[in-house]
């Protein structure tokens, strides 16, 4: 199997550097780096290519013209990145479903993913990040099913608290305490990452 | 602790058309004229006749507007090109370097007055796969790393960086120095040098 490539914080601080000295071949180093990420959680909200890719320009579009509003001392550059894939994600999502309910095949593919992601295919190995991936991957694995059915609903559909509890026939509370202590278990499993690090 | 959340969705490789159209999108100017002008042709259908031709008075009035401005941009941006290369703060450093038996060179322009770089590097060759260039700052207090910059291609090579602005607890930059490092790039250098150069 072709060995993980790793990005160094030290890559990823010269990426940075260089985005913001508008560096444009940099954009092109970063779409190699992160872009099957973006399209990979773009795709497992949407469940559709075309918005997919559809969300990766936007994405790339507001990274490269406000890079300057990541705070490097707040947080490394890839989550900062993957929270604006996922919010165009989900306004793409809330669109769609302005104008019709949720399309058959959004649920069906759902409902054969069980609510979770489905662990990728060893030949995606060779895309940088892939171990933190199995790491997040793993930690979420490791929570109850009902705690990772809400975390799954709040953070790739973007539902509010009241709407989980509504999908799942839920007091408001018990949805609330799911999320807290699931935040709180992969906070604790996911503490040691700092960025991808080698 | 959520946004890593993202990584926990398979990845998935995207079609080689798309990088180039991504890149394209973001790299283009913005053009804000585009929604307008497609509103106003829209109008201009509707309405026909004389209220058509006022509406396209109008419209060309804008369009005549923001073209005269986008004008001006570019003007602004040559300018400021011009400036960084020609200008008495910008400083030319060539530095002739040997990589792989052939003979290249690095040009920096730096800016002293806006602390950026503009490096360009030609005649280098590729890395091998595990390696990649690393440029440096020597600063009065050391090394610190540049940019990291895998070479795969035999083509010049062009970037914009910050540099550091010698102010309070920061490093002033005394030079440049270039070497091989592993891919991923080093905390300091450790491989081959490339050139090193005071300024």
């Amino acid at each position: 199997m072709t060995s993980p490539k790793r990005l160094s914080q030290e890559h990823q601080r010269s990426l940075q550097r260089r985005l913001k000295a508008g560096d444009e071949h940099a954009l092109g180093e970063l779409f190699d780096l992160v872009a099957p990420w973006i399209l990979g959680l773009a795709f497992r909200i949407l469940q559709d290519e075309d918005e997919a890719e559809d969300v990766v320009g936007d994405v790339f579009v507001q990274v490269w013209r406000h890079i300057d509003q990541h705070d490097g001392g707040r947080g490394p550059l890839v989550p900062w990145i993957l929270s604006i894939a996922r919010n165009r994600s989900l306004d793409a999502l809330r669109r769609r479903r302005r104008w019709w309910r949720k399309s058959a095949h959004l649920e069906q593919a759902q409902v054969m993913e069980g609510g979770g992601s489905a662990p990728a295919a060893s030949h995606e190995a060779a895309v940088p990040g892939w171990p933190v991936h199995r790491e997040v991957h793993a930690a979420l694995a490791a929570l109850s099913e009902e705690q990772r059915r809400v975390v799954v609903l709040s953070y790739f559909e973007g539902l509010s608290h009241r709407e989980i509890a509504q999908r799942l026939h839920l007091p408001l509370g018990t949805v609330k305490t799911r999320l807290r202590m699931a935040h709180q278990t992969l906070t604790e499993g996911l503490r040691h990452l700092k960025d991808w690090v080698e | 602790m959520t946004d890593w959340l993202g990584l926990s969705a398979a990845p998935r490789t995207p079609r080689p058309e798309l990088k180039g159209r991504v890149l394209a999108r973001a790299l283009a100017p913005r053009r804000r004229w585009r929604g307008p002008l497609a509103a106003a042709a829209m109008i201009t259908l509707v309405m026909g006749g004389g209220g058509g031709a006022w509406w396209a008075y109008r419209t060309i009035g804008t369009l005549t507007t923001e073209r005269d401005g986008l004008v001006a941009r570019v003007q602004a941006l040559e300018d400021t090109v011009s400036t960084f290369i020609h200008g008495p703060a910008t400083r030319l450093i060539q530095i002739p370097v040997s990589t792989g038996g052939r003979v290249g060179s690095v040009t920096i322009f730096a800016d002293s007055v806006r602390h950026r770089w503009l490096v360009r590097c030609d005649g280098l060759a590729p890395n091998a796969r595990d390696q990649a260039y690393q440029l440096w700052f020597i600063t009065d207090s050391g090394m610190t790393t540049a940019a990291v910059m895998p070479m795969d291609e035999d083509k010049p090579m062009v970037m914009a960086l910050e540099m550091p602005r010698g102010g309070e607890g920061d490093p002033r930059v005394l030079g440049a120095a270039m070497s091989i490092e592993p891919r991923a790039g080093s905390a300091s250098p450790s491989g081959p040098m490339v050139f090193h150069r005071l300024l």
